[in-house]
């Protein structure tokens, strides 16, 4: 079966546009092409309500910039004509989560308050993909100013649907990012991790979420939920287009004090090159859920889906097979307060960082009659903000208030300490286990339907528990495929490596791609992909 | 009637005079340019901006609290959010050092009018970025960010100071102390030097503190003076009457000169203080500690007694010449030409190097007439080359024109004349014109003598030596 050119993995596209092939003009074409086969009616903040249609497309772009495309594919091809280099991503169709800035084009974070704010700078991120030669097609939803993980909270609605199934969540908050990849309507996106928002929708999506170091990739003009956590990372269709989007957008930056001062490793550029032999580990702590229950306070247990254990499990049978050393029984005890510590700490920033919407400067203000300043940030922030920020700009409040902090937030510091020790500990190069990463499923289980969980907070913020720690460690980790459950259902696994060490980390996704490059699940495309391959 | 002890505390705001903001590359100094015109994304706290701290905020902080006699400058201190909502604090928090400021400590011994020296403690320093500015206009309010993001410097006094003077001298002291450094331009009038003064006062003889009252919104050394002495009256008053004091916060009126009560009781608002995540946190180790302290200076205070020790001059001409750094330096400059005469060049700068400052508005560094033009000058003068008098008019000739003094005396031959035969044939051509006042003289009116010189002098266009002229004309008048 000969594969559309928006089904195929960026290094493929930019090999055969180097090689004149294909111009970057067939490529923006044939992307334009599925978009208008599988993408729906465009999101909107006006009172919705669902048609069966929308539970058919996938509705992953907030705003689409074809026209703004279209100039850098000209340019592109231009430039190849005339014999110059059009740069690493040349051609590639990028799709930014919409809590990026980019210069002249609206930037929403999915939210009523900032709907029409259009900013006057673009995200260093962006800019280094666009510079690249990345042709930006859009800006893709996400749960609004990324506080979820499933993409129903956000305010620009129908909500992004699963390309392997629209009735479900492609997860989130970088859910418009993963549907859109694994759509064929991007080839690769922009997306930020915080608790694995990155991860999390990649596998539900059956695509590569990196989450790198945090410090490896600037945060200028990443609208921030968290800063301590947010990380800005590429969703893919496979580990090596991930790695060449980091090599793009990685290094340090003069307007991020916070962007580690290294050098990006060549080696991101050619992973097969010198693959070593790895040390892998597993963990039982992340093959079950341990959670505190909201009545008693104590702690429940229960494992996780049994396909996706065995998905991981096969994994590192094929890993050992292919001369990799596995390590069994690897302790990682403070997971279980992954996603306590995370409420609180996330929280206690993000309400600090949504105070700048006040309807003085920017974005939406209440345009009708107030009595004073103090109305007028009422009505603003009442009307423009959605549930999740309220919810968690109220938590944040309390937890931070002075009575509180000691109990909650600084508490949770600590706790965030202990699970970075789980990391050091498993790393150690002088210790018992001494890994080069970690391999464990990237969530508990495959994408759940649209409407399950959303409302139930607690329950919805623990589909990130195995994802959550690596963001406050703040070490790399990496979800990749790995089969389809019974329903037909992407499973992702996820390999979690120490700082900076996104080159060995990548390599062992690489390899495991390697070894399953025949697996039948690997010619399967997403039903709505399927549908427009066949011309429905 | 009880006497009282007055108590005063003062917390003051130092803008720097760094070139861009303290977290982004905006122009730091705005005064007289139009609203909204130094702003970017970052000082306007747009989605999505991060703040990278000006490292020569640091340099200058250090200066100063090393200046302060700092106990210590911390190797690691860190940035907080401050939480509040106001219109003209575009994040809605101000990134402001809480728990771990940069220094902690020190002291400024500041010298009284009457001799003694007051000890003023410091509790600490820290810095912070500056808010905006909101303008009422007929109903609107308007907001400038152009001081969003300006350096400041944060640093609170102990309750040391005993009197409305006091207060005053502390700030003048810190202004010198600041200009000195150059670390800002501290000029009250324009901002760059705020304060706030917490009063209280309590029966003479007892160590215990009362309730304080803030004062907010002094503009000026008078006007902190003024409203500590309004404020000091009132609560004698109240005290006097059994009415207790409450801690308000009262804002100083200039037009009407009166304290106006803003709020009463001090409900201190939460402001959920938490580190800033998006800095690091902020190192001083012991090299950046070395070079930025290479960049010190000797301190006014210290100068002055240098100088009153070294140089024996009055500590009258010590004070002078050490208020502003750059005077200092002229003095000590034009004094390595010419060694040993220390008061001699005190004169010249208080009396007239001084005054040519002043009408110019500059200061000593930007004068035209170096050390080395004023130290020739004097030589001359004291070497009976030049008369005083053209001395005096070869400081603004060298002023106006940068040539050397001794060019400008060869050129316009303004030496002396103290040749005697010369200086003896004009007195008798004076005296022979003039037999009426011969006459007066002879019969006792020896006090024109004075007019005698002056007629030698016009005939010389002022270069006669005064001295040898009034000896030659006492000769002849007493014949």
């Amino acid at each position: 079966m000969r594969q559309a050119l928006c089904d195929l993995p960026g290094h493929e596209l930019v090999k055969r546009l180097r090689r004149k092939e294909i111009s970057a003009v067939e490529i923006l074409e044939s992307v334009r092409g599925r978009i208008e086969a599988v993408e729906g009616r465009a999101p909107t903040t006006e009172p919705y309500s669902a048609q069966p249609a929308d539970l058919e497309r996938v509705h992953a772009y907030i705003t689409l910039s074809l026209d703004r495309a279209r100039q850098q594919a000209e340019a592109i091809d231009r430039a190849l004509a005339a014999g110059e280099d059009p740069g690493p991503l040349a051609g590639v169709p990028l799709a930014v989560k919409d809590i990026f800035c980019v210069r002249g084009t609206r930037s929403t974070a999915a939210s009523r308050i900032l709907q029409d704010f259009i900013s006057p700078y673009s995200a260093t991120p962006v800019a280094r993909l666009e510079q690249a030669g990345a042709l930006t097609i859009g800006k893709v939803n996400l749960d609004e100013f990324t506080f979820g993980s499933s993409n129903e909270s956000s305010a620009f609605l129908p909500p992004p649907g699963n390309p392997w199934d629209p009735r479900r969540v492609p997860g989130g908050s970088s859910g418009g990012s993963a549907a859109a990849v694994a759509a064929g309507e991007a080839t690769i996106s922009l997306g930020t991790d915080t608790s694995g928002s990155i991860r999390q929708p990649a596998a539900y999506c059956g695509v590569v979420g990196l989450k790198p170091t945090y410090g490896r990739v600037s945060r200028y003009g990443l609208i921030a939920f968290a800063s301590s956590l947010d990380c800005p990372g590429p969703v893919t269709r496979d580990v090596t287009d991930a790695a060449l989007a980091l090599k793009v957008m990685a290094g340090p930056d003069p307007r991020d004090a916070t962007a580690a001062n290294l050098p990006v490793p060549e080696a991101l550029g050619d992973l097969d090159q010198s693959a070593p032999k790895l040390r892998i580990g597993l963990s039982p702590d992340y093959f079950r859920l341990q959670y505190p229950e909201p009545s008693t306070g104590g702690l429940s247990e229960r494992p996780v889906d049994p396909e996706i254990e065995a998905a991981v499990r096969r994994a590192a049978d094929l890993l050992s097979d292919a001369g990799h050393t596995i390590v069994e029984n690897v302790p990682m005890p403070n997971t279980r307060y992954g996603v306590p510590a995370y409420f609180v700490i996330s929280r206690v920033e993000a309400a600090s960082n949504l105070h700048r919407y006040d309807g003085v400067k920017y974005g939406y203000r209440y345009p009708g009659e107030v009595a004073d300043l103090r109305e007028l940030y009422r009505r603003t922030r009442g009307v423009g903000f959605g549930l999740q920020p309220k919810l968690r700009i109220l938590m944040g409040m309390y937890v931070s208030g002075e009575e509180y902090e000691k109990d909650y937030y600084q508490r949770a510091l600590r706790v965030r300490t202990l699970i970075r020790r789980d990391f050091e500990r498993a790393f150690d190069p002088h210790g018992d286990f001494r890994l080069d990463c970690l391999l464990t499923p990237t969530t508990p289980s495959t994408a759940f339907e649209i409407g399950a969980l959303y409302g139930d907070t607690v329950s919805m913020q623990y589909v990130d528990l195995l994802t959550v720690p690596a963001d406050h460690a703040g070490v790399p980790a990496v979800s990749i495929p790995a089969g389809l459950d019974g329903r037909g259902l992407p499973i992702g696994i996820q390999f979690i490596g120490p700082d900076f060490s996104e080159v060995r980390m990548l390599q062992a996704a690489r390899a495991f791609e390697q070894a399953t490059e025949g697996d039948e699940w690997r010619r399967i495309q997403p039903r709505v992909v399927a549908a427009a391959s066949a011309g429905v | 009637m009880t006497d009282f002890e007055i108590i005063v505390g003062l917390e003051t705001h130092i803008q720097l005079n760094t070139r861009s903001k303290i977290f982004c590359s905006c122009k730091a100094d705005s005064w007289g340019d139009p609203p909204n015109t130094n702003i970017c994304p970052v000082c306007t706290g747009l989605p999505g901006v991060l703040p990278v701290l000006n490292r020569t905020v640091v340099e200058k902080a250090v200066l100063l609290a090393v200046a302060m006699h700092a106990e210590s400058v911390q190797p690691i201190s860190y940035f907080a959010r401050k939480n509040y909502f106001y219109p003209d604090l575009p994040k809605g928090y101000q990134i402001s050092q809480y728990d771990e400021p940069l220094a902690r400590g020190g002291y400024l011994d500041v010298p009284m009018p009457d001799g003694a020296v007051r000890r003023v403690t410091i509790q600490k320093l820290h810095l912070e970025e500056d808010a905006g500015k909101t303008v009422r206009a007929k109903g609107r309010r308007l907001i400038d960010f152009n001081r969003c993001g300006v350096p400041l410097i944060e640093m609170v006094t102990g309750p040391d100071l005993r009197s409305a003077d006091e207060a005053a001298q502390y700030l003048i002291r810190l202004r010198q102390l600041l200009r000195w450094l150059e670390i800002s331009e501290a000029d009250m009038e324009k901002g760059h030097l705020r304060c706030d003064a917490n009063v209280s006062i309590r029966p003479m003889g007892l160590n215990y503190l009362n309730p304080k009252t803030e004062i907010k919104n002094v503009n000026s050394i008078d006007a902190v003076r003024q409203a500590i002495q309004t404020e000091v009256e009132r609560q004698k008053r109240e005290v006097s009457a059994g009415r207790p004091i409450e801690a308000w916060t009262l804002e100083w009126d200039e037009d009407l000169g009166a304290l106006h009560k803003m709020r009463s009781k001090e409900t201190e608002a939460d402001y959920r203080y938490f580190r800033e995540p998006d800095l690091l946190p902020l190192l001083v180790d012991s090299g950046m500690r070395k070079r930025i302290l290479g960049a010190m200076v000797e301190l006014p205070l210290e100068r002055r007694a240098r100088f009153v020790m070294q140089y024996e001059l009055p500590e009258y001409d010590a004070e002078i010449l050490t208020e502003e750094r750059s005077l200092s330096e002229y003095f000590e400059a034009t004094l390595t030409a010419r060694p040993g005469e220390a008061k001699t060049i005190s004169n010249w700068m208080m009396n007239d190097v001084m005054r040519m400052l002043r009408e110019r508005s500059v200061t000593a560094s930007r004068l035209r007439l170096r050390p080395e033009h004023l130290a020739a000058i004097i030589g001359m003068v004291e070497g009976k080359l030049i008369t005083t008098n053209t001395g005096k008019e070869l400081l603004e000739k060298v002023e106006e024109s940068g040539r050397a003094p001794a060019d400008i005396v060869a050129a316009e031959g303004l030496s002396q004349v103290s040749d005697d035969s010369r200086l003896r044939s004009l007195a008798e051509e004076v005296v022979a014109e003039s037999p009426d006042q011969l006459k007066a003289y002879r019969n006792g009116k020896t006090s024109l003598i004075g007019w005698f010189v002056g007629q030698v002098m016009r005939k010389t266009g002022g270069k006669a030596e005064p001295q040898r002229t009034r000896a030659i004309l006492e000769d002849l008048l007493s014949e």
